[in-house]
C-alpha cells in the first residue's frame, strides 16, 4: 500500500523536479524513491514499512500518510528534535496523537525537520540543517532557483505537504508555540491549524513552552486538516492541560449557535469577521514590520468575503502590541525549566567530563554535556528564561509577561461574539462581537536563505537582522498566548510570486468555526489562485 | 505633625503587642542560664501512597533493588507529563484535617529548580506560593503547650544518590524519586530540645494515626530541618540570627543536634562574636553541626507556577466527606478509652503499641492494640481485658520478643479465654497457660476446646483430687509443712506454689489454701 503511494508520489513529482541536485541532501538511503525531494531536508527519518494487516479496512485515515514533527515521539524510532542533545533519543512509547493516528488507519512516513526543541522561525537551528522551502513560484530555472526558508519551526513539516511527497493524501503534524505551524504553513502556501490549546493531547509532545506548546495540524488542504484533526481531538486523560470533555462540549454547542445563522444559507450572511486593530487610534492593526506586498492579497480576501454576504467589523486589540515580548519571557522561562533535564545522566546525548577537576560538582558535570548538546538559540533562550525567573527577575520579567498574556485574552474575550468557557465569571458575549478574526499570517514571505560556505551553513539574507528573525512570529503570538485555535490558509502570492497565508482566529473551542472559515477561505480564493503544489 | 506621631506610636505599641502575644516565654533552663531558645521545624514526611505523587509508579521500600520502580516519567523522559495522584491529596488532607489546619480550596504547584542528578527534571515539584494547608496547631502533652504549623505542602522526593569515599562515581537510584512528600513547616514555637523532639514524636503518632506516612526516621520516610536561634532571656523581644539545621533522622540527634547548636551559638554571642545565618550540617559522631552553605551562597531556586499542573480545587463536600471518614486522633481515642474506665497508665499503654502500628497503603490502617481492645472488650468488663492484654499478652509477647503484629491470638480467643476465667470454669493460672500455648503455637484452637485438650477444667473445692494434692504437697515438703504447723504462714505459699505446679494449675488456689491450712492445723 504504502510502496504504491510512494511510487505515485515520485511519478508526480519528477515533473516538478526543478531544484538542482546541488542541494541533494547527502542521505544514502538505498531506495530510489527515498531520494526523492531530499534535497528539501524535509523528512530527517523516513519509516519504508508499513504492516498492513494492522490496518483495518474501514479505518477512517486508511489511505493517508502523515509525517510528524521530530519533536514528537515516536515508540522504536529516534525522536531528535533536531537536536544534537537527542540525536540518539529512540522513546519507547508513542505520543498519544501519534497513537490516535496509528489507531485510525494512517500510515506515518516519517519525521519532519524542524527548529531545535521548536525553537525558531526558520528551521535554521537544526542539526539537520534547514528545510528548505519547495514552493518557488515555478518559473525559475534550475541555476536560477530562489533559496528560501521553510519557516520555522515546524519547516519540515510545511515542505513535506507544500512538496507533495506523495500523492494528494498527506498531512503533517507540527508543533505551535508561539507561530511554528502557521508561519511555515503560510512560507509554504499550506493550511496549517493550531486547535485551541488543551483540545489535542501533549502526551509524548517533547516540551518547549508547556504552556503554550500545541499540536498543530498541516495539509494541502482544509479538509484534510479537518480529517486528521477529528481524529486527533480526543480528551487524553494523561495530559493534565486537557481540556475535560464537558468543557469542550460546552464551548462546542456555543460555536455551533453561532455557526447555524451562516452555514446553511450557502452566503456568509451574519458571519461577522474581526479586523483587529493596534488601538483605536492607529488605522491599521499591522506593526510597520509588515511588508506591503502582503496587504493586498489579504485585503482581496477581505473583498471576497464581505462580497459572499460576511460582515466586516474593526475591533481593537489594545494589548497586542506587548504580546511578541511577553511571549518570548514566558516561551524563554519554560523553555529553562523544561530543558533542565537534558543533563546527560538518564537518556540523550551525555559528555564525559574531561578529568577529576570537572567533576567536583554536578553542575561543572553537567555543563560539559549542555553546551555541547544544545544549539545556540536554545542556549540564548535558556539563558534568558534562566533570567526570568531569578529573583530579582521574576516581578518585572515572568510575572509581568504574564499579566501582559492576561490582557491579551481579555481583549480577544472582548471582541468574541461566542463566550469563553474556560473563563469564569467572564463578560457574556454580545452580538456585537465577532465570530472570529482575520489577519494576515506572516509580516513577509519566506525570507531568502544564503549559503555561508564558511560555516558551511544556510543563514537569512543579510537584510534580516537577527531581531527581525523574532518578529516573524509577531502576528501569531497573541493566539498562543490566549490558547485560540488559528488557522493558516494560503491566499495568494505577494509580489514576489511566494506564497502568503491570512490566518483565521476563533474563540476558544470554536476549532470547528474556524475550520469552516478556513474553508470558505480556501474555496472562493480557489477559483483566483494557481496550484502552488 | 502630631496625628503623624500619634499613629506610628500606634503601630508601634500594636507590634509589640502583638510580638508579645506570638512569642511564648522562655523558662531559665540550667543548661543555659540567662538564654533562651527558640526553634522551628520544617518537617518532610512521605506520603503512605501505593503510588507516587505524579506517577502511577509504586512506590518503593529500602528492600527494593535500586532503579526498580521507575517509569519514563520519574526519570523525566521527555514528553512524558505529570498526573496528580488523588490519593495522595486525600492523605495530605486527612493531615491537614489532624493538624486543624485550613484546608485551601485552591492550591497550585510550583518548580523549584536545581541542578542535581537525583532530580531528573531538573525541577522539584512542590507548593511553594500557594499551599494546599495553612495555619494547624499540634498540641504537645507532655510540655503542656501548642505549636502552631504555619503551612502543609505537596510535593515530590529526590532519588538518592551515593558515592563512595574517595570514589570518582556517583550511583543513582531513582527508586525514591517522584514519591510524595508533605513538607509541615512549624511556627518557631519551640523553646528547647526537649520540646523540638516531643512535637516531632507527637506528629510521628498522629501521621500514623490517620494513616498518611508511616513515620519511620530510621528509613528516612520523616526527616527533619530544625531552625534554631538563641537571645537573651531577659530580652524576649530580641530574637537571635537563625541557623538551619538539615537532615535530622532520630528524635535524639534533633535533641542532641539542638543542644549542640545551642551552645554554639551562646559561645560565640558570649565571646562577642555574630551568629551567621547559615544552613548546617550535623554530625552524629561528633555530636556537633557543620557549616553547609552561607545566607549569601544560598541558591536561587527560580520558582516558576507548573504550567502543566492546573490549581488544585477541594470543594466543601470533599473535605466534609474526608472528615467524615477520618480514623480517631489519638486525643480523641484516649478520652473515649478513659471514658470506658481504663487508666491513664492503660490508654498510654495500648496508644503507644498503636503509634507503631502498621500503616498500609493509601490510608488503610493496621489492626493496632486499641482495635484489639474494643474487639474484646465488646460485651465484657473493659478493665478485666485491658489487664488481660496489657499485663498478660503484652507481657507475653514481649517475653518472646514479638511485636503486636507478630500477636497470634486472635480477638475471639482473648475473649474466650476472659470468659472463660470470669465465670470461674478456669483459674488465672491455667488462662494464663492457655494464653502461652496459643502464642507458643500459634494455635487457632479456642480457648474453650483448649480447656479440655490440656485438661484445665478447675477442680471442685471439695474434691478428693484437691485433697489428694495438698497431701502430696504436704508430703513433699516436710520443713515447710512443718513451719505452716507452727504458725509461720508465710511459706504457705510455697506448698501452695507445688500444688498448682502438680495441678498444672486446674486447683482454685483459695480452695488450695484453704484445704492445706486445714490439714496442716
Amino acid at each position: 500500500m504504502l510502496r504504491r503511494h510512494l511510487l505515485n508520489c515520485r511519478r508526480i513529482n519528477t515533473a516538478s523536479k526543478r531544484i538542482s541536485r546541488h542541494y541533494y541532501s547527502t542521505t544514502t538511503a538505498t531506495d530510489a524513491h527515498a531520494n526523492d525531494k531530499d534535497y528539501l531536508n524535509a523528512l530527517v527519518y523516513r519509516i519504508h514499512e508499513v504492516p498492513e494487516a494492522q490496518v483495518a479496512q474501514d479505518a477512517p485515515l486508511k489511505n493517508l500518510l502523515v509525517a510528524i514533527k521530530d519533536n514528537i515521539c515516536t515508540a522504536g524510532i529516534p525522536t531528535t528534535c533536531s537536536s544534537r542533545m537527542l540525536k540518539t533519543f529512540v522513546p519507547p512509547y508513542d505520543a498519544t496523537v501519534v497513537k490516535l493516528l496509528r489507531e485510525a488507519g494512517a500510515s506515518i512516513i516519517g519525521k519532519t525537520n524542524c527548529d531545535e526543541f521548536g525553537m525558531g522561525s526558520s528551521n535554521l537551528w537544526s542539526i539537520h540543517g534547514p528545510a528548505l522551502n519547495p514552493s518557488d513560484p515555478g518559473n525559475a530555472s534550475e541555476s536560477e532557483l530562489e533559496l528560501r526558508s521553510a519557516g520555522g519551526s515546524s519547516g519540515g513539516s510545511a515542505a513535506a505537504v507544500a512538496a507533495g511527497f506523495c500523492d494528494a493524501q498527506v498531512s503533517a503534524l507540527g508543533t505551535d508555540t508561539g507561530g511554528s505551524v502557521r508561519l511555515p504553513a503560510s512560507y509554504c502556501g499550506v493550511v496549517g491549524f493550531k486547535p485551541s490549546y488543551g483540545i489535542v493531547s501533549r502526551w509524548g509532545v517533547i516540551s518547549y513552552a508547556d504552556s503554550l506548546d500545541c499540536v498543530g495540524i498541516l495539509g494541502k488542504t482544509v479538509d484534510y486538516v479537518r480529517q486528521v484533526y477529528h481524529t486527533v481531538n480526543k480528551y487524553d486523560e494523561s495530559d493534565p492541560t486537557a481540556a475535560h470533555v464537558e468543557t469542550r462540549d460546552q464551548a462546542a454547542s456555543i460555536c455551533h449557535e453561532h455557526m447555524v445563522n451562516w452555514s446553511t444559507s450557502g452566503r456568509l450572511n451574519g458571519l461577522r469577521i474581526g479586523i483587529p486593530q493596534l488601538s483605536p487610534a492607529s488605522q491599521e492593526y499591522f506593526p510597520s514590520e509588515l511588508s506591503s506586498a502582503i496587504l493586498g492579497p489579504y485585503r482581496e480576501t477581505l473583498r471576497c468575503l464581505a462580497a459572499r454576504g460576511a460582515q466586516l467589523v474593526s475591533v481593537s486589540m489594545p494589548s497586542t502590541r506587548y504580546a511578541l515580548s511577553a511571549y518570548y519571557v514566558i516561551a524563554s522561562a519554560e523553555a529553562s525549566s523544561n530543558l533542565a533535564r537534558y543533563d546527560g545522566i538518564e537518556f540523550g546525548l551525555r559528555v564525559d567530563p574531561d578529568g577529576p577537576s570537572q567533576i567536583k560538582k554536578a553542575g561543572d558535570v553537567y555543563a560539559q554535556t549542555r553546551s555541547l548538546g544544545f544549539g545556540p538559540e536554545v542556549q540564548r533562550r535558556i539563558l534568558l528564561g534562566t533570567y526570568a525567573l531569578t529573583a530579582d527577575a521574576f516581578d518585572n520579567y515572568f510575572l509581568q509577561a504574564q499579566r501582559v498574556r492576561k490582557l491579551v485574552r481579555a481583549d480577544f474575550d472582548r471582541v468574541f461574539r461566542a463566550r469563553n468557557v474556560l473563563t469564569t465569571g467572564g463578560t457574556e458575549a454580545s452580538d456585537e462581537g465577532v465570530d472570529v478574526l482575520l489577519h494576515p499570517s506572516a509580516i513577509q514571505t519566506a525570507p531568502a536563505l544564503v549559503h555561508d560556505p564558511e560555516k558551511g551553513a544556510y543563514r537569512l539574507e543579510d537584510s534580516v537582522s537577527s531581531l527581525d528573525a523574532y518578529l516573524q512570529d509577531v502576528l501569531t503570538v497573541p493566539a498562543s498566548l490566549a490558547g485560540l485555535p488559528a488557522m493558516s490558509v494560503p491566499s495568494g502570492f505577494g509580489e514576489d510570486k511566494w506564497p502568503i497565508g491570512v490566518s483565521v482566529v476563533g474563540q476558544w473551542g470554536c476549532d470547528d468555526l474556524v475550520l469552516r472559515v478556513g474553508n470558505e477561505i480556501e474555496s472562493l480564493l480557489a477559483g483566483s489562485t494557481v496550484d502552488v503544489g | 505633625m502630631l496625628a503623624g506621631r500619634g499613629r506610628i506610636t500606634r503601630r508601634l505599641d500594636r507590634y509589640s503587642i502583638r510580638s508579645a502575644h506570638q512569642l511564648r516565654a522562655s523558662a531559665q533552663d540550667k543548661r543555659w542560664p540567662g538564654w533562651a531558645v527558640v526553634v522551628g521545624i520544617e518537617v518532610h514526611a512521605q506520603i503512605k501512597s501505593r503510588e507516587k505523587l505524579f506517577s502511577n509508579t509504586w512506590t518503593s521500600t529500602l528492600s527494593q533493588d535500586s532503579n526498580t520502580r521507575v517509569s519514563a516519567y520519574d526519570a523525566a523522559f521527555p514528553g512524558t507529563l505529570p498526573k496528580l495522584n488523588p490519593s495522595c491529596v486525600e492523605l495530605g488532607v486527612r493531615t491537614a484535617l489532624a493538624l486543624e489546619a485550613d484546608v485551601q480550596r485552591r492550591s497550585t504547584f510550583d518548580r523549584k529548580h536545581y541542578f542535581y542528578p537525583d532530580l531528573p527534571s531538573g525541577y522539584q515539584i512542590t507548593q511553594h506560593y500557594t499551599p494546599f494547608a495553612k495555619g494547624g496547631t499540634l498540641r504537645l502533652p507532655k510540655s503542656a503547650t501548642q505549636v502552631r504549623v504555619t503551612q502543609i505542602q505537596l510535593e515530590q522526593d529526590t532519588g538518592k544518590s551515593t558515592s563512595a569515599a574517595h570514589g570518582l562515581t556517583t550511583h543513582i537510584d531513582l527508586n525514591r524519586a517522584g514519591t510524595g512528600l508533605m513538607e509541615i513547616v512549624s511556627e518557631p514555637d519551640m523553646r528547647s530540645p526537649e520540646e523540638a523532639a516531643e512535637y516531632v514524636k507527637t506528629l510521628q503518632s498522629l501521621l500514623r494515626s490517620v494513616g498518611s506516612s508511616d513515620g519511620n526516621m530510621e528509613q528516612g520516610s520523616l526527616r527533619c530541618d530544625v531552625n534554631v536561634s538563641v537571645h537573651e532571656l531577659a530580652k524576649p523581644g530580641q530574637l537571635g540570627t537563625r541557623c538551619e539545621i538539615k537532615n535530622l533522622n532520630s528524635i535524639k540527634g534533633i535533641t542532641v543536634a539542638i543542644t549542640s547548636e545551642v551552645l554554639r551559638q551562646i559561645q560565640l554571642l558570649e565571646n562577642g562574636e555574630k551568629v551567621r545565618q547559615e544552613t548546617r550540617g550535623f554530625d552524629e559522631d561528633t555530636a556537633e553541626t557543620f557549616s553547609l552553605r552561607s545566607k549569601e551562597d544560598a541558591p536561587d531556586y527560580r520558582y516558576m507556577p507548573d504550567p502543566n499542573l492546573p490549581p488544585l480545587l477541594l470543594s466543601d463536600d470533599y473535605i466534609l466527606s474526608i472528615k467524615s471518614r477520618m480514623p480517631d486522633l489519638p486525643a480523641v481515642t484516649e478520652g473515649r478509652l478513659r471514658g470506658m474506665g481504663l487508666s491513664q497508665r492503660d490508654c498510654e499503654v495500648l496508644m503507644a503499641i498503636d503509634s507503631g502500628r502498621e500503616v498500609g497503603y493509601d490510608g488503610t490502617l493496621g489492626q493496632g492494640a486499641v482495635a484489639y481492645f474494643d474487639t474484646v472488650a465488646q460485651g465484657r468488663d473493659p478493665k478485666a481485658v485491658v489487664n488481660w492484654i496489657t499485663h498478660e499478652l503484652l507481657g507475653q509477647l514481649a517475653h518472646r520478643q514479638d511485636t503486636f503484629t507478630q500477636n497470634a491470638m486472635t480477638a475471639a480467643q482473648m475473649g474466650d479465654l476472659i470468659d472463660l476465667v470470669q465465670s470461674k470454669c478456669i483459674t488465672g493460672t491455667s488462662g494464663k497457660l492457655i494464653l502461652r500455648h496459643i502464642l507458643e503455637h500459634r494455635s487457632t484452637s479456642m480457648p474453650t476446646q483448649l480447656v479440655r485438650e490440656l485438661g484445665l477444667l478447675a477442680a471442685e473445692t471439695e474434691d478428693d483430687t484437691l485433697r489428694a494434692w495438698c497431701t502430696a504437697a504436704i508430703q513433699a515438703l516436710p520443713q515447710e509443712s512443718q513451719l505452716v504447723r507452727v504458725g509461720n504462714e508465710r511459706v504457705l505459699n510455697r506448698i501452695l506454689g507445688h500444688v498448682m505446679k502438680t495441678s498444672k494449675g486446674r486447683a482454685n488456689p483459695e480452695a488450695a489454701k484453704a484445704m492445706l491450712l486445714s490439714i496442716l492445723r
